[in-house]
């Protein structure tokens, strides 16, 4: 009896110390971020005074008006927006019917078709960047939206393999009905298919947005008008920061206009991320 | 006959988007990227001279190419091991609080530094490494300890980056742990426990077994992840320096063919990093395979 007490409370013990230390790594996790919302509200002349202060003394919307009137950074908003939209849209519109014929259409190469798509996942991006800047350079594409959208969508090989296992996952009766109503392949696809799988094409359309949201070397590269910057991109106009006289406060409140977004969305859909993320990743 | 022609017809139509795209912007820049690697050539000369592998021995000459080449392994043998081992800690960790209402915290927390751009993160940790006027400096000296460069110092700059990119991106392998130790049956930890197997042993002889494929798949990405993570803080947080100490090959790449426009020179440096991107898989395909217990 007394043993047993004894284990119970040794368990009871053994949770509050992962609970402790879980919560004392989560706070270490967020603090370089807590650290730039404080400064994001915090006026720039009282940011390097040497006091630690998480809490910001006299909060106030200064930087981000400071750091308006010096870049376009409403329109880098917007610009962030309608790139990573559309770079979205991309992946869905090609990634979507490739993960359906892979899943469900027999056809010959299918294979060797996507051995081809998935291989593109491991992938570092930077190894495709200089003949695709040459061929961007070459058409006259260099700062223009096309640049920073078009060479962006490609990278499908998560998308298609995880599409492939949304739509193999649904019953073979479900398509039979439609079968014998002589429905063809597009109609099963769109009426069928597609409608059975949004939960998988939330998830990924949240985390196609966060990444293209999240591009950089690629922009830093092809957008050169300070009008046509993304967020991202963009902040890397601020001057250098290692020097004694960055704008820490202007330069944060961009950062944290960068964040807020994809925190949000993170925010309202992490259990599909994280499911997204982590089924299908390890099926043999 | 049409609809039986249609029906034919059908699979290549809704994959051939998927399949082009891949092919023109992704392998077709690798077979453009064998090409430039063997010529000498930039943007504004008329003229393509065939160089054969003058590229590639001069590369071979070349100390900054030595030095990143040095650098990317010394990042590897950083970084993989504790991209794997720590999320993994993590992972048991939140699994042992899972069903308790701080579980969706904890994962949030830890996962959030994942989802931010790398221009971010570097100008979130520029404000604490900032040798100047940096928070990790004003703690230094309110203990007594002298201000250190952090980043701008040669010896420190690269375990600043592997830092910085440790952060940004361990959440993404916590979560496939996760997921692999919720995937294992609650009744073999039973079964164990009562047979007398304590905490570790439980770990040791059922979980991570079961997990293996996890460790497989984690151990395959994470080689990439890593060597494509660090271009991005790299660039944001030390621009490769102080005198290269901190560069690794794919960002030497982008700095030759992007910002000196050596497009022979970094080429060849593609061609070198696939070339040892291919070797490494391949060895874990080769040792990781029959490693794996799948369930």
């Amino acid at each position: 009896m007394t043993s047993t007490a004894s284990t119970a409370s040794n368990a009871a013990l053994r949770r509050g110390a992962v609970h402790l230390m879980l919560a004392a790594l989560s706070l270490l996790t967020l603090f370089p971020l807590l650290w730039m919302l404080s400064a994001a509200f915090t006026p720039n002349e009282l940011i390097t005074q040497r006091a630690f202060r998480l809490w910001p003394e006299e909060a106030s919307l200064s930087n981000f008006r400071i750091a308006g009137e010096k870049h376009p950074i409403w329109w880098w908003l917007f610009n962030s927006v309608l790139t990573a939209s559309a770079i979205t849209l991309g992946k869905l519109a090609i990634s979507l019917p490739a993960g359906y014929a892979f899943a469900r259409l027999p056809f010959r190469g299918r294979r060797f078709l996507f051995g081809l798509v998935i291989a593109t996942m491991s992938f570092p991006a930077v190894l495709a960047i200089i003949p695709t800047y040459i061929a961007v350079v070459k058409i006259q594409a260099f700062d223009t939206y096309s640049a920073m959208i078009v060479p962006s969508i490609p990278y499908i090989g998560f998308y298609v393999f995880y599409f492939r296992q949304a739509f193999r996952s649904l019953p073979d009766e479900m398509f039979e009905a439609a079968r014998i109503d002589g429905c063809g392949i597009w109609k099963q696809f769109r009426d069928i298919a597609v409608p059975n799988v949004l939960p998988a094409i939330a998830a990924l359309s949240v985390i196609s947005f966060m990444g293209a949201w999240n591009i950089y070397l690629w922009g830093q590269l092809v957008l050169e008008d300070s009008a046509r910057k993304t967020l991202t991109t963009g902040i890397a106009m601020f001057a250098d920061v290692d020097g004694a006289d960055t704008p820490w406060g202007p330069l944060m409140a961009t950062s944290l206009l960068s964040v807020l977004p994809v925190l949000g969305l993170f925010l309202l859909a992490q259990r599909y991320i994280v499911q997204a993320f982590s089924s299908g990743t390890v099926e043999k | 006959m049409t609809r039986s022609f249609v029906a034919k017809l059908a699979p290549w139509l809704f994959v051939g988007p998927a399949v082009l795209s891949v092919v023109v912007f992704l392998y077709g820049p690798i077979l453009a990227s064998a090409g430039l690697s063997v010529v000498d050539w930039n943007l504004l000369s008329p003229q393509v001279d065939f160089v054969g592998l003058n590229n590639y021995r001069s590369l071979l000459a070349n100390t900054d190419f030595q030095l990143s080449a040095w650098n990317t392994f010394l990042y590897c043998v950083i970084l993989v091991p504790a991209q794997i081992v720590l999320p993994l800690l993590f992972a048991v960790m939140i699994h042992a609080v899972r069903g308790s209402r701080m579980e969706r915290v904890y994962r949030g927390s830890l996962f959030l530094p994942t989802i931010l751009a790398y221009s971010v993160a570097g100008v979130a940790w520029s404000r604490l490494l900032n040798p100047i006027n940096g928070l990790f400096n004003e703690v230094l000296v309110f203990f007594g300890f002298g201000p250190s460069r952090w980043h701008t110092d040669p010896d420190l700059a690269l375990l600043c980056v592997c830092l910085v990119t440790f952060w940004k991106s361990f959440g993404l392998n916590m979560l496939l742990w996760i997921a692999a130790l919720a995937n294992v049956p609650d009744t073999l930890r039973e079964a164990a426990r009562l047979d007398g197997a304590g905490p570790w042993r439980r770990f040791f002889s059922i979980e991570l077994p079961l997990i293996s494929p996890t460790a497989f798949f984690i151990s395959v990405t994470t080689v990439f992840s890593v060597l494509d993570d660090i271009v991005g803080v790299v660039d944001v947080l030390t621009g490769g320096g102080p005198a290269g100490r901190s560069s690794n090959l794919l960002y030497f790449l982008w700095q030759q063919g992007l910002q000196f426009f050596q497009f022979g020179p970094a080429s060849a440096v593609a061609m070198v990093s696939i070339a040892i991107v291919l070797a490494i898989t391949c060895a874990q395909f080769w040792f990781g395979e029959k490693r794996v217990h799948y369930q």
